[in-house]
Formats: structure tokens, C-alpha cells, sequence
């Protein structure tokens, strides 16, 4: 990246970002963070001054899909002045430098920016066996991610692997592994969970941060509120059919060729929080619901194991076969009970009668013939 | 062993040409707390499952079927919360067959008498042990019900906080979902909605049960308040020990008085409390 001294405006038209491409993205994010509009005046001023924070991204156990949607949002706004926004001193799978040297830009910002830089964090820390199945540079995941997020001024951990561990914490978890704020407990932390993370929502956090020297408001989980504050089942634009009743029942149905709910098809959408409806993907153009599949609820916590099975409406009861579903053992507990109930009315008919028997044989109308007393 | 501790647990019957008094053992709030509990368990279950798995397919352009299943669901859930919490009170508040200590297996007394009752359920012995109010068995599994009902009560006001963020019932039960997952919370109230229908089964055919082999009106006195039992069978009842009970101290004030008692009036309570002196 060729380093500039001047604003980011006309740093960015240098590179073909013209001041319209700027201010639609300053928009952009201010709609992203629910602000009022008078706030785009101050995003754009604090944007275009010549602050250029460090930024360092770090990658332990992941796939790199939250870098892979960093760097492909296609629209050249987001990623161009993402980039540009911040300075990127350490991130290994984009950077230039290799190896020892790499490791020294990191080491760098650690020591001279210390309580200034910004860390991003992608994928899950392996906590088990000290550690070991994550090393960088001979380190372990988790002494970098000690060393790292506790001299920084801010971090943010992308994706579901930062932040609850994701795919790698699913069970088993062999590796022990943890999200962020688990592993590395004491540090302040925004969650952005996701599979992968919306570059829309990180990059609107980043700014929040530039223009106001602070995090947005954040939820139990960490999670900025502008993001994950409301469930996507009511934002989804097949919600009306949902509360008229009209349901996709086979993948290629009738309902589903008419775009109508997906709830019987195992949609997580009443169970998630985000705002994958209004922000979509691919530059706005669309996200699952609307291209016919059902949610998976990817930025709901530890969604590997809680929102499985991904196309059935309930979780497997453990300790069941798979192909037992928590109705058929609410079925079979009322099954049982009726069962023991008939059974046991046939043998209160046949006691009855042997009672009134025994009442003929000793020539009393009434039974009595047993001591009464509770001790009987 | 005395002429009144033999008919507390022998079968009461009218045709035995006992002293039969009316008496006045479910007060209305148990009543209505028992009807609208049964009412709504029953809309409960069948919107319940049709939130699960929604076996109406609408076609028309103004249906409302799922939206309306919800809002009656919902509605119907807060009746049903408001019956649950008018039967707590009353645990505390009511005569001495509705109160607490019926439900709960906390004296040497009930415990026999749950050993008794399953047994008798095992055909393992000729009579039921009877009681004016619940038998301890029954007790117990009333507190093992209302224990299940608490459980739906939570695990639905976690689902239904989830769709509205309310600040207040998000302070009451906001701990749950983060606690257990959603989905699970979805699961353990589904699965409850199955262990109340197989206990309205057995319930059904308890009660049934009972009120042949007691003839005491059984049946009618959900509907009425009132039993026909003979009146040294009354006299002889086990719970009038816990009649006016401070509820909230509970056993401790229990032990105290039951001391007291012991101690100060045994010659005089030979007849009326002979439940306990047969011990």
C-alpha cells in the first residue's frame, strides 16, 4: 500500500475512488449504524482527516472466509476505503513481508503503538495441550493472542471462530478451542459473529471508532446492537407468509417456487439476531431467505451445535438415535402412559371382581377384612 | 389403635351408613385455577403444535393462520400464567387441602402413605390411602406437575421476550437464553407439552379410579368443592395438623409447634389427632 500523507479523499482518488464513491460510503455506514443523517457530516469530517490508526489482523484456526469477504466485496467503496482507512501493518495472508520479517512488523506495533493499534482477530484459539495445534512463528495462538489484545486499543473479533469458537469449537472440539473473549478472558472485545462476518458491519464499527474515539453500544454477547439488535424473522421479507400460513413443504414445491416461508424447511430465522435482511451480501444484491434457503442462523451463538439440524425445526435429543426427533419420544412418553393406564385398568376390573368374591365368600357387604390400620 | 384411626384409612363409603357430612374441601380458587390450568393446556397443546410443525397450508390472500395460532397461543399463555399464579398463592393462602404442605412428601406420615398409594397402584395391596384432600402420592406428583408447568412457564416467557425485548420480562428471565440455547429452550417446552398430555391421561384415569373405589363424589367435586365423607374419617384427617401453619417459615415452625403440641396436649389429642398416635 503506498503510504500517504495527505487526507484520505484524495488519497482515495489517486486510486479511482472519486469523491461521490466516497460520501456514498460515509452513507452508507451511517445507515449501517442506524445514526441520524446530521451524523454523515461528522463521519466524513472524522474520516477525512489524516489519522491513519495501526491496525494488525491476526488469523489462528480458521478458514480465512472473514478475510476472503474483506477483500471480495466487490463494491470498490467498502474495500478501498476500508483499506485505506486504516493502516494494515501485520496480516499474513495479504501482506507482502514473510516470515521473520512479518513477524517483526508485528512484534513492532506491539512495542511502539502499545495502547494505540487496533486488533482484529479471526478464528478460534486452541486452548488444549497448551495449546499446540495452533502455532505462528513457533508461538502459540494463544500467547499471541495475550501478548497482542492486551496492548491494544480496541478489538474486534470476526467472524463465529473469534467468537465463540465457531466451526472448530463445534463437539467434539478436539483442540479445546475457544472464541476471543473466552481464551483470552479480561480484554474488551466486539463480537462480530457470522459465518463469515458482513464487511459492511466490521467496517462500520471501524468508523464508529474513528468518528467517535469509542465502540458502538454492544449486547450481552458483545455484539454491536446496530447489527445484531433485531431477530431476523421479523425483518425478512417473507414474513407474511409466514404469519398467513403459507409454508414451502419440499424443496421445488409449489411454496417454493412462489417465495413463500421456509419456517418447515428448518429456517433458523425466528432464532437469529442480525441484520443479514437489510445489509445482504454481495454489494446489497441478496442473502440466503431471499435466494430461497432457509437461515442457518450463523450469527447466533455457538450455532454449530445449537441451531443444528440445519433443515429441522427441532435440535436432536441427545442420548436419541438420529433419526429420533423429540417428537416421536413426546409421542411414545404419551404412547406409554396410555398403555400402563389400560393395562392397569384391566387388573383394577379383575381386582374389583376378585374383591367382590371374596366380600360373597365371607358374607360381608362390605370389605373390611384386612386390619385397617396404615401399618396394614 | 382406635375406632377413628381405623376408618381414616380404611375405604370411606356411604353404604356403610357412617355419619356422612358434605364437606367443603376445594375452594373456588383451586377450581378455577384447575379448569382454566386444563382449559389452556388444551388450546396451548394444539397451537403449541401447530407453531412446531404447521399442518394448515393457507392459500387465500388474507389468511391470518399462523398469526393467528400466535396471538391465541400468546394470550392464552398469560391466562394460563395468571391460573398458575393464582394456585400459588392459594398453596399459602387456602384451607388445609390446598395448601403446600399436601403437595410435598415432608412428613414420616406422607411418606408412608406415597409407599401405601404405590403400592396399592401395584396391586401389591386391597386399598387405596385415602385422604379428605389429595393422597400423598397424588400430592407429590401435583408438585411434580406444577414443577413441569413452571418450567413451560419460564422456558415460554424466554421465547416469547426473544420476539418482543421487553426490559422488564427481559430482567425476570433474560439469564435462560443465555443459559441454554433457544433452540433447546424451544425443545424442553415441546417436550413438556408431551409429559402434561400423558399426565392428563393418567390424571383422567386416577381420578376415575379413586372415586369407585372411594364413593365419596370424587368426580363431582372438581365441578362442586364438595366431598361426602364420613365424619370420623374427617376428624381423623392428617392435614388438620397444618391448618393454620405460618406458610413462609414452613418446617422449621412446623418442627417447633409439632414439639409444642407433642409435649403440651397428648393426653388431650389422643381422639382428634389419632392419625399421628398410631406411629
Amino acid at each position: 500500500m503506498p503510504p500517504f500523507e495527505q487526507d484520505l479523499p484524495s488519497a482515495l482518488e489517486r486510486q479511482g475512488v472519486s469523491r461521490r464513491d466516497f460520501l456514498e460510503f460515509c452513507s452508507l455506514m451511517v445507515a449501517t449504524l442506524a445514526l441520524p443523517t446530521r451524523y454523515l457530516d461528522k463521519v466524513v469530517a472524522a474520516l477525512s482527516q489524516p489519522q491513519k490508526p495501526v491496525l494488525v489482523w491476526l488469523e489462528f484456526q480458521d478458514c480465512a472466509g472473514n478475510t476472503e469477504s474483506m477483500l471480495r466485496s466487490s463494491h470498490p467503496p467498502v474495500a478501498d476505503v476500508v483499506l485505506d482507512l486504516l493502516s494494515w501493518e501485520y496480516h499474513e495472508t495479504i501482506m507482502a513481508g514473510a516470515g521473520k520479517q512479518a513477524e517483526a512488523s508485528l512484534q513492532r506495533v506491539v512495542k511502539e503503538e502499545k495502547g494505540k493499534y487496533i486488533a482484529i482477530v479471526e478464528g478460534a484459539i486452541p486452548t488444549a495441550d497448551d495449546g499446540v495445534y495452533c502455532t505462528i512463528a513457533g508461538r502459540t495462538a494463544l500467547d499471541i493472542a495475550r501478548e497482542v489484545c492486551s496492548n491494544s486499543a480496541a478489538n474486534i473479533a470476526v467472524g463465529a471462530c473469534a467468537w465463540d469458537g465457531g466451526l472448530v469449537r463445534a463437539n467434539p472440539n478436539p483442540t479445546g478451542a475457544l472464541g476471543l473473549q473466552e481464551a483470552v478472558p479480561g480484554v474488551p472485545v466486539v463480537n462480530l459473529g457470522g459465518c463469515p462476518h458482513n464487511v459492511a458491519n466490521t467496517a462500520a464499527v471501524l468508523v464508529h471508532y474513528l468518528t467517535f474515539h469509542e465502540m458502538p453500544a454492544l449486547d450481552q454477547y458483545n455484539r454491536p446492537l446496530f447489527a445484531y439488535g433485531a431477530i431476523i424473522h421479523d425483518q425478512c421479507e417473507r414474513r407474511a407468509h409466514y404469519d398467513a400460513g403459507r409454508f414451502v413443504e419440499e424443496w421445488g414445491d409449489e411454496g417454493s417456487r412462489k417465495g413463500w416461508c421456509l419456517y418447515k424447511m428448518g429456517c433458523k430465522g425466528p432464532l437469529a439476531t442480525y441484520n443479514c435482511p437489510s445489509v445482504r451480501w454481495n454489494d446489497g444484491t441478496s442473502w440466503p431467505v431471499k435466494a430461497g434457503h432457509g437461515c442457518i442462523a450463523c450469527a447466533a451463538h455457538r450455532f454449530w451445535d445449537w441451531s443444528s439440524p440445519f433443515y429441522k425445526r427441532l435440535p436432536k435429543v441427545p442420548g436419541f438415535g438420529v433419526d429420533v426427533t423429540a417428537e416421536n419420544i413426546g409421542w411414545g412418553v404419551v404412547g406409554a402412559v396410555a398403555g400402563v393406564t389400560a393395562v392397569h385398568a384391566v387388573g383394577s376390573i379383575i381386582r374389583g371382581n376378585v374383591s367382590k368374591l371374596d366380600s360373597q365368600k365371607e358374607g360381608r357387604s362390605k370389605e373390611g377384612s384386612k386390619p385397617a390400620s396404615p401399618e396394614a | 389403635m382406635n375406632a377413628a384411626a381405623q376408618s381414616a384409612a380404611r375405604v370411606a363409603s356411604p353404604v356403610s351408613g357412617e355419619n356422612i357430612v358434605r364437606v367443603y374441601v376445594w375452594e373456588w380458587p383451586v377450581r378455577i385455577a384447575h379448569w382454566v390450568i386444563f382449559l389452556s393446556i388444551v388450546v396451548l397443546s394444539f397451537t403449541g403444535y401447530y407453531l412446531y410443525d404447521p399442518f394448515i397450508i393457507s392459500r387465500g390472500h388474507d389468511a391470518f393462520v399462523m398469526g393467528t395460532m400466535r396471538f391465541i397461543h400468546e394470550v392464552t399463555g398469560f391466562t394460563f400464567i395468571a391460573a398458575f399464579l393464582l394456585r400459588l398463592y392459594w398453596f399459602f393462602k387456602g384451607n388445609r387441602w390446598a395448601r403446600w404442605r399436601q403437595f410435598l412428601l415432608v412428613d414420616p406420615e406422607q411418606w408412608r402413605g406415597a409407599r401405601n398409594m404405590l403400592r396399592y397402584y401395584l396391586f401389591l395391596r386391597r386399598q387405596p390411602e385415602s385422604r379428605v384432600g389429595h393422597n400423598p402420592l397424588a400430592g407429590a406428583t401435583y408438585a411434580t406437575i406444577y414443577t413441569f408447568i413452571f418450567i413451560e412457564v419460564l422456558t415460554g416467557l424466554a421465547l416469547f421476550n426473544h420476539v418482543r425485548h421487553s426490559a422488564v420480562l427481559g430482567f425476570f428471565i433474560g439469564w435462560l437464553p443465555s443459559l441454554i440455547g433457544i433452540q433447546y429452550l424451544r425443545e424442553i417446552h415441546f417436550l413438556i407439552m408431551f409429559i402434561l398430555v400423558a399426565f392428563f391421561v393418567h390424571h383422567i384415569y386416577s381420578a376415575w379410579l379413586m372415586s369407585i373405589e372411594e364413593r365419596s363424589g370424587l368426580m363431582g367435586s372438581i365441578f362442586s368443592g364438595y366431598k361426602n365423607l364420613p365424619a370420623d374419617f374427617l376428624a381423623a384427617d392428617p392435614a388438620s395438623r397444618h391448618e393454620r401453619e405460618f406458610p413462609i417459615v414452613g418446617p422449621g415452625w412446623a418442627y417447633w409447634r409439632h414439639r409444642g403440641k407433642t409435649h403440651g396436649q397428648k393426653s388431650t389429642a389422643a381422639g382428634s389427632r389419632s392419625g399421628t398416635s398410631g406411629r
